[in-house]
């Protein structure tokens, strides 16, 4: 609601503002979100490629979507216990 | 030319059924034969909306399933010439309809009438998925809220993925004053987030109300700002060009405040 003053002095922002930003927010959201069972496939096959260079510690590892203000980032941390391709050799 | 339009929104409630109502009777008054087919199958409304509820004999599931021919099931409006509808079954469930099924209903009745309009399920399930599959293309309802923008987007975004071409918005219960206080998201705020091309805006409006009660379309009511707004839109839906929208603003100063009072402003309308 906008009172007397506002309206004299010129009123703050409308909600309209508001509904908008939060949708901007919402769609990006909605629009890269991936299936509990994607994430899953997803998660699966970014370990199979890192497995042929590395041996991790598949208990520790955590890959997720993070949900920022206006982007989604893919993050991951992988602890890793030995390199298993030495440097400069090509994987099989 | 025949064409098969799906209304549709996503979210349940913005007037999806009332939208399908009134374009039908709007383009059947500028001389266009109509079909309005309710694939709401088990929550049927599209009858009442157009007041024929009581002439309901057969539906489109008998027509499917093959009790009954396609001209038995359709119900003649008796206040215009060129307005049938094809109601849905109320006592079976939306799985009772394939895609498969819908197309060939749909290229059935495209031979007979000028436009298919499908009044589609809120959802994305099934009963979704049975609205698009005969549809040539798609018209999706949005409130200016969060959540109906929200689901429309979505809706957006399947109609795209069947394959269908980008879909026209109407924007529904428009209320200038919230608009003007800058208390509702305005045309271009919808437009800016959904990115597809409008073809229609609708003020909220007590007769949809009144019109819903009687089971009398606003498109019927030569004085009703509603029903000129679906008036319009079925013209653009023709194809015409260039149809101004209704006035959906204030008066932006005193004197045309004072003229509108007094009763010589006309009907103001906002280009574009």
């Amino acid at each position: 609601m906008t009172s007397f003053f506002d309206k004299l002095f010129g009123a703050p922002r409308g909600s309209k503002d508001e509904a908008k930003a939060r949708l901007k927010v919402l769609l990006v959201h909605d629009q890269v979100d991936l299936t509990p069972s994607q994430m899953d496939a997803m998660r699966a096959e970014i370990l199979e490629v890192i497995a042929r260079y590395a041996e991790v510690d598949r208990e520790k590892v955590d890959i997720r979507l993070e949900k920022a203000a206006d982007q989604v980032r893919l993050t991951s941390s992988v602890p890793v216990r030995r390199v298993t391709q030495r440097v400069g050799s090509v994987p099989a | 030319m025949s064409e098969c339009i799906v209304i549709t929104s996503g979210k349940g409630g913005v007037g999806k059924t009332t939208t399908t109502a009134n374009l039908g009777v709007a383009l059947a008054r500028l001389g266009k034969k109509v079909v309005v087919v309710d694939a709401d199958i088990g929550l049927r409304n599209l009858d009442v909306i157009l007041g024929l509820e009581n002439r309901i004999v057969y539906d489109l599931v008998h027509v499917i399933e093959g009790e009954c021919r396609l001209r038995q099931a359709l119900i003649k409006d008796k206040r215009t010439e060129n307005l049938f509808l094809l109601p849905a079954a109320q006592t079976r469930d939306k799985n009772a309809v394939g895609p498969e099924q819908m197309k060939k209903l749909v290229a059935d009745l495209k031979v007979d009438f000028d436009y298919v309009l499908i009044d589609c399920p809120a959802g994305i399930e099934q009963g979704f998925k049975n609205s698009i599959a005969g549809a040539d293309r798609a018209i999706v309802v949005v409130t200016p809220e969060v959540s109906s923008v929200r689901d429309a987007d979505r809706i957006i975004g399947l109609v795209e993925a069947a394959e269908l071409p980008e879909p026209h918005l109407v924007i529904n219960r428009f209320r200038a004053k919230m608009v003007k206080a800058g208390e509702m998201m305005n045309k271009d705020d919808v437009l800016e987030i959904l990115a597809i091309p409008l073809v229609g805006m609708v003020p909220d409006s007590e007769d949809v109300i009144v019109s819903a009660n009687r089971g009398s379309p606003a498109a019927f009511d030569d004085k009703s700002i509603v029903g000129e707004a679906y008036r319009r839109i079925a013209r653009r839906v023709t194809g015409e060009q260039n149809v101004p929208f209704v006035a959906t603003e204030e008066p932006e100063n005193w004197w045309g405040a004072m003229k509108r009072w007094m009763g010589l402003g006309e009907a103001r309308e906002v280009a574009g």
